[in-house]
């Protein structure tokens, strides 16, 4: 089966309190709705996975996430060296796309945070909106109006002159 | 169009002889009817019967089935146009893309149930994992096996074309500031005229002063 999801991360709201203090008699239908997910849904898929899992009974094969080393960046690398730009920008292309995973990730906490909180989400997460607020400051600032056709050459050219504008405000 | 049994039946009843004494004759035409009769029932051009009381001189009582015309039981000839070619297109384009859309449809079925996806795992101390083992299905690692290069080499193959297109560029620049310094200072093998050798040259018109 796989893993569920990290329970630290994305916690569920705890149900044995508040006690419950019923005062209709009616059943409660948030109860019987997710009753009915579970025996309608979730039981004939978990038996459909574990009937598959027996007949593939056998060792399974892994699958990796690679590591790529760190080479030099664009501003290391001789004039005239097309070798070490195309490295470069290999390696500012990858670790643009981990900065836009990053994004994801934290805008995806900040989500079930406020499913999860409800109404009063504003005042109980107020760590996820701090983060998500931090990272996607940081990222628009490196990352923001590039466009499609960015490249590592852009981005340090946008990073020169947000440091000839802090320049000048100091 | 009579059958010819009912024929032999008609014929026998007139040809019967009025006499009232049983002679061969009446045997044999009576014999005759019965057997015109029994082919009239039986006749193997017209079966109607079930086999069950095939021999048996009783027969089935059809049940009066109850259907309901929209034409009021009178049978109808709808005249609409023709739905032929749509229906000769559906159906061609059912078969070409079930033709092979079945097999691919079972192939994966069976790679999916039968091998299985591969699980994540961390890369063990000192081990190199091969370009394929990168991948989660069953059918992209065997592609990437088969048929692709590996991302490294492709990498590789990539910054040997930029050396390559580099090191040209490299040379046309150089070329150019040699040729500008050749024509330049002319002391170089590039831009020379050659001119006669001056052994060859006929002094004899000024060699003397007075000739």
């Amino acid at each position: 089966m796989p893993k569920d999801h990290d329970k630290d991360v994305y916690p569920e709201p705890s149900s044995r309190t508040p006690v419950e203090d019923r005062k209709s008699l009616l059943p409660n239908p948030a109860l019987i709705l997710s009753k009915l997910f579970y025996y309608s849904v979730d039981l004939p898929v978990t038996t459909f996975r574990d009937v598959i899992e027996g007949i593939q009974s056998g060792k399974k094969s892994h699958y990796y996430h690679q590591k790529f080393r760190r080479v030099p960046e664009l501003t290391q690398c001789q004039e005239g060296d097309y070798v070490c730009y195309y490295e470069a920008e290999m390696q500012w292309r990858r670790d643009y796309k981990v900065d836009q995973e990053i994004v994801k990730v934290i805008q995806e906490r900040l989500r079930a945070c406020q499913q999860r909180e409800g109404p009063s989400y504003s005042q109980n997460c107020y760590k996820e909106l701090q983060q998500f607020e931090q990272v996607s400051k940081a990222f628009q600032s490196r990352y923001g109006d590039l466009g499609a056709y960015a490249s590592g050459r852009k981005c340090l050219m946008k990073q020169k002159e947000r440091m000839m504008a802090e320049q000048q405000q100091a | 169009m009579e059958d010819p049994a009912s024929l032999c039946v008609r014929l026998a009843n007139q040809r019967r002889p009025s006499s009232r004494t049983p002679s061969t004759v009446m045997v044999g035409m009576s014999l005759l009817r019965t057997a015109a009769a029994f082919t009239a029932r039986l006749n193997p051009l017209k079966r109607t019967c079930q086999s069950s009381n095939l021999l048996s001189r009783t027969v089935a009582r059809s049940e009066q089935v109850v259907v309901r015309h929209g034409s009021h039981g009178k049978r109808m000839f709808i005249i609409k146009p023709t739905d032929f070619y749509d229906r000769r297109f559906l159906h061609l384009l059912k078969y070409y893309i079930l033709l092979a859309g079945i097999p691919v449809a079972a192939l994966v079925t069976f790679v999916n149930i039968f091998i299985g996806e591969s699980e994540l795992a961390e890369i063990p101390e000192g081990y190199e994992p091969e370009h394929w083992e990168y991948y989660k299905h069953p059918i992209t690692r065997w592609i990437a096996r088969s048929f692709y290069d590996s991302p490294v080499k492709d990498y590789e193959k990539m910054m040997a074309l930029i050396q390559m297109e580099a090191e040209k560029a490299e040379m046309r620049h150089l070329q150019l500031e040699v040729r500008r310094h050749m024509r330049e200072k002319g002391d170089g093998p590039w831009f020379q005229v050659q001119t006669l050798d001056k052994n060859l040259i006929d002094h004899s018109p000024k060699s003397s002063p007075d000739n």
